[in-house]
């Protein structure tokens, strides 16, 4: 008996409407436990989400373009009966986030025998020269739940590409939805009155289509009980990369037409007073164009996050400074940033722009603590733990926080308030090929060095393998950047906001230092605190890198 | 001397006045308010809006009653204790400025009665029976009001009345003269009318209610012409004799009797005219205008940062609501409130018989600013509601902006007037076009229903009329 299974999406921390950026796999894959099935971006990185079952891919049920959020279904996995039972027993003893719907099998397989009959009379058509491909609702804007207030064609209508298959009507307008090709109407699942968001099916359609290839109504002709839907996921092929481009930015200064008059009602004409904000150059979507408080909103919100997107990769850069043709002083190669840069120069322009940054500077001397962390190494290699001089630096990072409560804190968003946390949590910047990103490791106060450097260098490997969910890189109370690795003597790190502190490393040197008598070898890490001035003063800050560097001086106070 | 300091001084009691203190109170200021006489409420409550209403609502019942007359309903002649209808007014004013009192006193508003005066930029003094008293404040609000416009040759004489002296009901007289056709002097016409006084109105323009569109106004004129004596358009009096046995007018112009005519009362109401020139207010830096008035910017700040004023005393319409809103915004903008006086349109109100109201354009405002108008109308004559209660002399204007067919303006004559036209103010505030109001349900049989329907007159698409000429 086919053992069906479904894969879900994990917990990806807060995360909801994540987008998926690639599919990795197709129908009649063969996968195992934690292979690599689609690749998910969030607002932080992108993140590989494993499977949590072994066997044959039968059905993808997303694609590139879709959001998802956690416990949404990937795909369907039909095991074979000894993998199968390996891949639920491995994942009921080792991860109780894995959705394997065991619970829930009877319900599932219910829902997909009802399916099975439902879609069993198109399935036959698809047969021959000819594919099934589903109807779904393109790219609408951001309208969700669109009434449908015509359907044009009916079931064996033949159709062109571009005709008209049933019209919307939006807040702003109605709009008809083309034929993705031509063929003809297998079904149409939506009636006058429904409401459909981007992505929903509305329906199928039979295409003669000669670039098709058999495998695939092989593979989809085994399972019977699959939805149209999942046959055309194995028709797209993964989109390369490239070809992905972020959502664009859909609040902009209006122009109003001439003579156009401004429909506002009495409140929202006061909010956009009490802003500032001039109604004229505000886009209504209301009803009638009327502005709507959320307009008002939004397009303050835009002006307020105006430098961030002028600045931001991308044309918008280019409104602000000249475009240079490079060419005429020489050769030169076009390079895309990477994802996880274009991401990442938002926040750091952000963060740059709102933040009021100071940057204080200081050494600490960590003769002693290098000294014991030497002598340790071995028996900690024993313990297969690499004990790495940050381990040691975040303990007394913790205790320099748990001094300076207002390092471990976060402005609320009235700037009128300090959120002051109670747990030590600390974010460690790691470099990947990709760009920047930064794992976040909990609970440093309650754990071990040794556990600190174990958990260190998972989260750097899974940084590297671009396995890091979006709750891996939140939740941070501070973080650190260190450079040590590399070199320098100082820097000026940005604070990774909600953050009000970050803390910069660079190389340690030794150097000679005067004890009073003479001068001895010490060896000295820079560091180097960027802080929110909002929230800390000068001399606090000063004060806290002292008793950090106390702290690092001599490991044990860390304990007192 | 003593002294007294707030936050927030506010002159003047009315609508205004208390809602500004009110309000500043609310927002968590300390507040005093300086009020001349011993109640609180100004014009409005004592003298003006409140006392007239009360009289005209025993003005309507009196029409009525004869009117049932005609439906075979007979109450006889009535007979009038003049003493009780103004206790009975009284008695609202009363209850209206007492519970002003309370309500002050729930907020903590002091009260400091007196006539005050600026004499600096943060210092009023306040006199009340020769007794003077400083008061300091943060900021200030002034919301002094305006005061009945006298006319110069009207001689001294009981029985020559202002508004004020004729919400006193002193008397009804056999032959009473109304000077002036706008809405103080008709709604107490209405009143006195109904008492039994046999009324002459003498108007200087060419229409009752100068602000209101002819046919609107129209209505009104048609309906109070059998009932009332005469009324003289497009004529101004002259000269008044007071006599032992009467007022004797002689009046000049085009509808002007040739000799003079005998009054027993003569009731001046040809405007109102604002205070800014009775509070010293140059002493506070303040700039008033020559006819009177303090300019604002749209948070009701003066030309002095910290000095606000609201109400009558800042300009047209003088109108209570008016007041109220300008109020909330003073103290709101005190309190550090971003807020501004940003209202599309003010309704106006006559509260006669039939009621005349108006907001947003009239016709005659829409043609002088060029407005590429329509209108759509609904004769009362097609109302089941207003047929039922045998007042179909009215109907229910709306005009369109014909770019948008957006609502921009609605006229209503007729009884409960004043009533119907709060929707279509939200229509305009809401920009509603014609479509959203013929849309919108309305109870039937209401007079309501009269908006919707002119709505659909616009449209072409009204069924309670006969077959219109179809739109475009």
């Amino acid at each position: 008996m086919a053992n069906v299974t479904q894969v879900k999406v994990p917990d990806i921390g807060d995360a909801s409407g994540v987008d998926v950026i690639e599919v990795l796999v197709n129908v009649g894959d063969e996968i195992d436990v934690d292979d690599s099935l689609i690749v998910l971006e969030t607002d932080k990185a992108t993140m590989e989400v494993p499977s949590s079952e072994a066997g044959v891919v039968k059905s993808i049920e997303l694609k590139v373009g879709d959001k998802v959020s956690e416990g949404d279904l990937i795909l369907q996995l039909e095991a074979s009966q000894a993998s199968g039972d390996d891949a639920s027993e491995d994942s009921a003893d080792s991860n109780e986030s894995n959705e394997t719907e065991q619970t829930s099998e009877g319900s599932s397989t219910e829902d997909s025998s009802q399916q099975a009959s439902s879609e069993a009379p198109s399935k036959k058509k698809s047969s021959g020269g000819s594919r099934t491909e589903a109807i779904t609702i393109p790219d609408i804007g951001d309208s969700e739940g669109v009434d449908v207030i015509e359907v044009s064609v009916k079931e064996g209508d033949e159709v062109e590409q571009d005709d008209s298959l049933i019209v919307l009507e939006t807040e702003k307008a109605t709009m008809e939805v083309p034929s993705p090709f031509a063929g003809t109407i297998e079904s149409i699942t939506v009636k006058v009155g429904d409401k459909v968001s981007q992505g929903d099916q509305i329906g199928s359609m039979k295409v003669t289509d000669d670039a098709d290839d058999g495998s695939e109504d092989e593979s989809s002709g085994d399972s019977s009980g699959q939805q149209v839907e999942k046959e055309t996921s194995v028709k797209d092929e993964p989109m390369p990369k490239s070809d992905y481009k972020p959502a664009p930015v859909t609040v902009e200064p209006y122009e109003r037409r001439e003579g156009e008059v401004i429909h506002a009602s009495p409140a929202v004409r006061r909010l956009a007073r009490e802003f500032g904000a001039d109604l004229s150059k505000v886009k209504g979507s209301g009803r009638k164009n009327r502005i709507l408080k959320e307009d008002v909103q939004s397009y303050i919100k835009f002006e307020l996050s105006r430098p961030k997107a002028t600045a931001n990769t991308g044309a918008a850069a280019s409104a602000d400074l000249p475009e240079i043709d490079f060419t005429k002083f020489g050769e030169v190669e076009e390079k895309s940033l990477s994802r996880i840069q274009k991401i990442s120069s938002v926040t750091l322009q952000r963060n740059w722009n709102l933040i009021p940054h100071v940057t204080q500077h200081d050494e600490a001397d960590i003769t002693e603590l290098d000294n014991f962390r030497k002598s340790m190494k071995e028996e900690a290699a024993k313990e297969g733990v690499r004990l790495t001089p940050l381990a040691f630096i975040m303990k007394a990072l913790v205790a320099s926080l748990k001094a300076f409560p207002t390092f471990n804190s976060s402005l609320a968003a009235d700037g009128e308030t300090l959120i002051l946390k109670k747990y030590f949590n600390i974010g460690v910047a790691v470099d990947t090929p990709d760009g920047l990103v930064v794992p976040v490791i909990r609970d440093v106060d309650k754990k071990s060095v040794y556990e600190l450097a174990t958990e260190l260098g998972e989260m750097s490997e899974k940084a590297r393998d671009k396995k890091l969910t979006a709750k891996d890189m939140q939740g941070s109370s501070m973080t650190i950047s260190s450079l040590g690795g590399i070199g320098g003597t100082s820097f000026t790190p940005i604070v990774n906001w909600p953050d009000v502190a970050i803390l910069g490393l660079s190389r340690n040197q030794v150097k000679p230092v005067w004890n009073g008598k003479d001068f001895e070898p010490r060896m000295m890490l820079p560091m180097s605190l960027s802080y929110d001035h909002r929230v800390i003063d000068g001399a606090v800050a000063a004060r806290f890198i002292v008793h950090l560097g106390k702290m690092l001086a001599d490991i044990r106070r860390t304990i007192l | 001397m003593s002294n007294l300091h707030a936050q927030v001084v506010v002159l003047g009691s009315g609508p205004g006045g208390y809602n500004a203190a009110f309000r500043a109170a609310d927002l968590g200021m300390d507040v005093i308010l300086i009020e001349k006489y011993d109640t609180l409420g100004g014009v409005c409550l004592n003298v003006g809006c409140i006392p007239s209403k009360a009289l005209l609502h025993t003005a309507k019942v009196i029409d009525e009653a004869e009117e049932m007359s005609a439906h075979g309903v007979s109450f006889g002649k009535p007979k009038f204790d003049i003493d009780k209808i103004r206790d009975y007014k009284d008695g609202v004013i009363k209850q209206l400025t007492g519970g002003l009192a309370g309500m002050a006193k729930g907020r903590k508003v002091k009260t400091v009665q007196g006539y005050g005066k600026f004499t600096g930029a943060n210092e009023i003094e306040v006199e009340h029976d020769g007794k003077k008293q400083k008061v300091t404040f943060d900021n200030a609000i002034i919301a002094a009001g305006s005061r009945v416009v006298d006319l110069p040759f009207l001689p001294e004489d009981d029985r020559i009345v202002d508004s004020t002296g004729a919400l006193e009901l002193r008397e009804v007289p056999k032959h009473m003269l109304v000077i002036g056709g706008g809405i103080i002097g008709l709604e107490m016409a209405t009143v006195y009318r109904a008492l039994g006084a046999k009324i002459t109105v003498v108007e200087m323009a060419d229409q009752m209610i100068p602000a209101a569109d002819k046919d609107v106004v129209k209505v009104l004129e048609k309906y109070v012409k059998g009932k009332y004596e005469n009324i003289l358009m497009e004529t101004s009096v002259t000269k008044v004799d007071a006599k032992k046995d009467g007022l004797y007018v002689t009046f000049e112009g085009k509808n002007a009797p040739e000799k003079p005519q005998k009054f027993d009362m003569i009731l001046s109401a040809v405007g109102r005219r604002p205070n800014g020139d009775l509070i010293d207010a140059d002493k506070a830096g303040v700039e008033v205008t020559e006819r009177g008035f303090i300019n604002t910017d749209k948070q009701m700040r003066t030309n002095v940062p910290h000095i606000y004023a609201i109400g009558d005393i800042v300009g047209q319409p003088m109108l209570a609501h008016k007041a109220t809103a300008e109020s909330h915004v003073a103290a709101e903008v005190i309190a550090g409130k971003k807020h501004y006086f940003d209202p599309l349109t003010i309704p106006s109100v006559a509260y006669t018989d039939p009621e005349v109201a108006w907001v947003g354009l009239t016709e005659k405002e829409a043609k002088e600013q060029g407005v590429d108008y329509g209108v759509g109308k609904f004769p009362w004559a097609a109302s089941g509601r207003a047929i039922g209660v045998d007042r179909k002399e009215g109907f229910t204007k709306l005009l369109f902006d014909k770019k948008n067919n957006r609502v921009i303006g609605g006229a209503i004559v007729g009884v409960n007037a004043g009533e119907l036209i709060a929707e279509v103010g939200l229509a305009i505030e809401m920009g509603c076009d014609a479509e959203d109001i013929g849309l919108t349900i309305h109870a039937h049989p209401t007079l309501s229903e009269s908006v919707s329907f002119a709505a659909e007159v616009y449209e072409g698409v009204c069924t309670d009329l006969p077959p219109q000429r179809k739109k475009k």
